[in-house]
């Protein structure tokens, strides 16, 4: 027996009040996981890029920026390749199916992020033709059960047709895939020449540029020469990696990831609240053993680790049982789901183990502590 | 007093009072106690006169209020809880009057567990619980869990836990206290043997004028003094 089997005898001594404890740990590291894998997925910025530019009004995102000032900033030393978005918000069928449409001209954002988006020569070719032709990533086109060749209507929440009226017919050219499993694919690319000309207000406006800095240069230093270059004239610009900028149009359309850290930090404080007050019952329940070791010469630090060790066996078990659960739904159900279980998702996962064990653990090892080893030797 | 030379443990003018509702009610005042190494004593006492408390000063659990305690090079009273706690564990052993055995471990895991606190190797461990195990009779019976035992057999155990660390001293707070007279004989047997053939000094307190008879001597306390038994020599 060694002084670690002395603490795993401890957690399991009552098995069932164990397995049920284990079970609910389980279950919120498996909320966790998939929640997080999901941010982690379709919806996330993780898998953008760090060294694309996204240049916007620095009066706001909603305020559009002129196309014109293209030409000034592809004459800014170190832009490698320079395009620009329009955005086109919307839904198909019913309101609360939302989809996301980017206007682009296409070979400027093949040159800029067409590696990142997984755009090939093939599907920039496809766009030509008909105008109204679209891209469609892969996770909207499996989760809309949409296919190439396929015409669909979106309803524009605010963007007009001068023709009248909010919706938007486009015929599907092409499905792109993304560079890797996390790349957010859940919108569309129309092109920019089309919507530019039929919608009914804002014409040549964007709603950004996207600039690829030359490798020379680091992206922090460009976007603070770019911002710099446009400080004093009549569009001021904010430039962010394309990661914060996608972070924070995630934030202001709307904030799932604050919803899902919501729902975890309510899971887990549950979760606190019920293994502390399970293990505080535990060590009350041996206040005469505690105060036995404690005469037998174990110390306060003995004492504490104990009860440590029994909070981190108890959550690391029940922690790994859910978040293997998690990884295995990714796995089985990660596209259709959008899931993905990055290495991230799992170094936060053990750090939220630590950091729960340490939290669960101290109230009881203070009661613990708090247990007098006088009562040794008084007549019971 | 002059120092005798081996003079293992030694009180001197202990003093301990315990309040209750804000008034302090003495136990002892003035306590001296001088005991060589090797001795075997007992305690006797009128329920309530301290011995409890007497032993849980020489275990280095509870101070006094004033005066000293020193057993062996270690002044007690002048230690704080750490420093005393790791005393107990290199120094002293423990029998209590009902076991004290924990449960959810078996006999020779209960044996085990002052060894967690000295550097050895898991193979010295059992090998030394074995060997303790077996001095105290309970050979084969490792695995058993202390609900399964019988009193004589669980108390074999704390003993067994006691003296595994090999310690210099033993403290027994009524350790026949909860046995039959069989039992308690075997118990009583086995303190003798640990002090005669170990070397062991101990101390017991005990209520059973046979148990007293079989230590080498008896020390009544009564309103916070010693007085020592008039015995023939044997
Ligand atoms: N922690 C404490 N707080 C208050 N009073 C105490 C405490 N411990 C012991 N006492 C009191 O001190 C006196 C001596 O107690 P102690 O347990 O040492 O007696 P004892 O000689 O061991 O008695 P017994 O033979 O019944 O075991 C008793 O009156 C007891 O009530
Ligand atoms: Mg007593």
């Amino acid at each position: 027996m060694s002084f670690y089997s002395l603490a795993k005898r401890n957690a399991l001594r009552k098995p069932l009040r164990a397995v049920l404890l284990i079970i609910c740990i389980a279950i919120a590291f498996l909320i966790y996981g998939l929640t997080t894998s999901f941010l982690g997925g379709a919806q996330s910025a993780s898998a953008a890029s760090e060294d694309i530019l996204g240049i916007t009004s620095a009066g706001g995102r909603a305020q559009a920026l002129p196309i014109q000032l293209l030409s000034r900033l592809a004459d800014i030393p170190d832009v490698a390749a320079v395009g620009y978005v329009a955005r086109l918000r919307g839904y198909a069928g019913v309101e609360k199916n939302r989809i996301a449409v980017s206007a682009a001209d296409m070979p400027r954002l093949m040159q800029v992020n067409g590696k990142g988006l997984g755009l090939t020569p093939a599907l920039l070719s496809a766009m030509d033709g008909a105008r109204d032709r679209v891209l469609v990533g892969r996770a909207l086109a499996e989760a809309q059960g949409w296919v190439v060749g396929q015409r669909v209507t979106i309803t524009a929440f605010d963007v007009f047709r001068q023709a009248g009226g909010r919706d938007w017919r486009f015929e599907i050219a092409g499905i792109f895939d993304g560079e890797t499993a996390s790349t957010d694919t859940y919108f569309m690319i129309a092109r920019f020449d089309y919507v530019n000309a039929v919608r009914a207000r804002g014409r040549d406006m964007v709603d950004a540029f996207v600039v690829l800095p030359s490798p020379a240069v680091s992206p922090a230093v460009l976007a603070a020469r770019i911002d710099a270059r446009f400080s004093s004239s009549a569009t001021p610009t904010q430039t962010q990696s394309e990661k914060q900028f996608l972070e924070a149009f995630l934030r202001q359309y709307a904030d799932v990831g604050l919803i899902v850290n919501l729902v975890v930090g309510a899971a887990f404080v549950t979760l606190l609240m019920i293994v502390i007050n399970t293990m505080i019952f535990a060590i009350r329940e041996r206040t005469f053993e505690i105060g036995v070791l404690k005469t037998l010469g174990f110390s306060r630090g003995h004492i504490v680790a104990l009860v440590l060790v029994e909070t981190f066996f108890v959550v690391l078990l029940g922690g790994s049982v859910g978040l293997s659960l998690a990884w295995l739904a990714a796995q089985l159900a990660g596209a259709e789901l959008g899931l993905v279980f990055s290495g991230a998702v799992l170094a936060k996962g053990v750090a939220i183990m630590v950091a729960l064990s340490l939290a669960t653990g101290a109230l009881p090892a203070i009661a613990a502590l708090r247990i007098p080893v006088i009562n040794a030797f008084r007549t019971r | 007093m002059t120092e005798t030379p081996d003079i293992y443990i030694r009180l001197e003018s202990v003093s301990k009072a315990y309040r209750i509702a804000g008034q302090a009610i003495p136990i002892f005042s003035g306590l001296d106690l001088a005991i060589p190494r090797g001795d075997f004593v007992a305690v006797m006492g009128p329920s309530g006169s301290g011995k409890s408390t007497l032993l849980n000063m020489l275990a280095g659990i509870d101070r006094p209020d004033a005066g000293r305690v020193r057993i062996g090079t270690h002044q007690l009273d002048q230690m704080g809880e750490a420093a005393r706690g790791a005393w107990r564990a290199h120094h002293m052993g423990i029998v209590f009057q009902f076991y004290n055995l924990l449960p959810m471990l078996n006999a020779a895991e209960n044996v085990e567990l002052p060894l967690l606190l000295k550097p050895l190797s898991a193979r010295e461990r059992r090998l030394r619980v074995e060997r303790v195990l077996d001095l105290v009779g309970l050979s084969g019976r490792e695995r058993q869990y202390p609900g399964m035992m019988s009193g004589g057999q669980q108390q074999r155990v704390g003993i067994a836990r006691a003296i595994v660390a090999d310690p210099g001293l033993l403290l027994c707070d009524e350790p026949t206290g909860d046995l039959d007279r069989t039992s308690a004989d075997d118990i009583l047997e086995m303190l003798q043997t640990l002090n005669q053939v170990l070397g062991k000094t101990i101390l017991m307190v005990t209520h059973d004028p046979q148990a007293a008879r079989l230590a080498k001597r008896t020390l009544h306390l009564d309103k916070g003094v010693f007085v020592e038994e008039a015995r023939a020599p044997r």
